[in-house]
């Protein structure tokens, strides 16, 4: 299993290259990956499922013994990537408070303001707090 | 339920790589932000009385069309705000694979600090076409149905999210009551609350 999620991340990584050091993922790109990976499974067995309840990914897991390896394995992948983008959303306020402090004196706080002064002084900023907000997915 | 959460988001890229997403996927999600943040002004608007103004519309003015603008409307017109087309199911509040990246791209608008900690009305509209009081409960379940996706699937907490279903009763183009444009999820910035 760890050797198919390895391969699968580095396939992620190609897929992805634009974000070249993100290894997260949003949920629009996830869809865009998992519909690759599930969509004909989907097709034969949840077709009347619903996304407003979790009802498509209950329904894999229910068939989760029918449904393609290849899916099973690419919505575990995917699942780890959202909660890393999703755990560095949470750490990014934490690892840039400093440069926050250092280099954004004055701007209040909230509505994203000291995340647009870190974006614009990105080349002063830790390379560190420059990775949380890659992982983040906030560039 | 993190474990299937991703497992929702599925079908999609066959949607997309269909002639009708096309629209979709040039959307973005810097567009939907850009056109969401800075909400500036308090609202005294509650989601309740807005769903009572559009019960209340139908009942005051019975007829195959509404008269004109709700009540409360003027108070939301100037809010920050974005229209988006989601497809969902002939007559039913199941979204269509097509537009789960179009729900992702609002989820990952929504996950940003630009928008973070403020609410949002998620305002389900249909056209003109059928009963009022049909199309009114219909997009109500739509409006639900997206903030459900949102919640559930894509990890939004639902403290910030309400859906308000207005059918017929604020069309965006009364001059073509019937058109497509009609059609549409509408979310409105109504700030820190």
């Amino acid at each position: 299993m760890r050797r198919l999620i390895l391969g699968f991340t580095t396939g992620l990584l190609l897929l992805t290259a634009p974000a070249a050091f993100a290894q997260t993922v949003g949920f629009a790109d996830a869809i865009k990956i998992l519909s690759a990976s599930c969509g004909k499974d989907i097709d034969k067995y949840c077709k009347s499922a619903t996304l407003a309840n979790n009802g498509i990914g209950q329904c894999l897991t229910q068939n989760q013994s029918k449904v393609s390896q290849k899916c099973n394995a690419d919505r575990a992948v995917v699942a780890s990537l959202i909660q890393e983008r999703m755990a560095a959303q949470a750490a990014a306020p934490k690892v840039c408070a400093n440069e926050a402090r250092r280099l954004c004196k004055g701007v209040k706080a909230g509505a994203g303001h000291v995340l647009r002064c870190l974006l614009k002084a990105q080349r002063s900023v830790s390379k560190k707090c420059n990775t949380a907000i890659d992982l983040a997915g906030y560039r | 339920m993190n474990k299937f959460l991703m497992a929702g988001i599925s079908v999609a890229f066959l949607a997309v790589s269909a002639s009708g997403a096309f629209a979709q996927s040039k959307l973005s999600r810097n567009q939907i932000i850009n056109s969401l943040q800075g909400a500036q002004q308090k609202v005294d608007v509650s989601a309740d009385a807005l769903q009572k103004a559009a019960f209340e519309n139908i009942a005051k003015y019975p007829g195959a069309n509404s008269p004109g603008n709700l009540p409360l409307w003027d108070k939301l017109a100037s809010l920050r705000q974005f229209n988006i087309e989601i497809n969902f199911d002939f007559d039913s509040a199941r979204i269509r694979p097509e537009s789960y990246e179009a729900v992702g791209l609002i989820a990952d608008a929504l996950h940003t600090p630009y928008l973070q900690g403020q609410t949002f009305y998620i305002v389900g509209h249909t056209d003109a076409k059928g009963a009022r009081d049909y199309n009114l409960e219909l997009s109500i379940k739509r409006a639900k149905a997206v903030r459900e996706a949102l919640v559930t699937t894509f990890q939004v907490p639902g403290k910030y999210l309400e859906a308000v279903g207005l059918g017929e009763e604020q069309l965006r183009d009364p001059a073509k009551p019937d058109a497509a444009i009609n059609r549409r999820v509408q979310l409105i910035n109504v700030g820190y609350r």
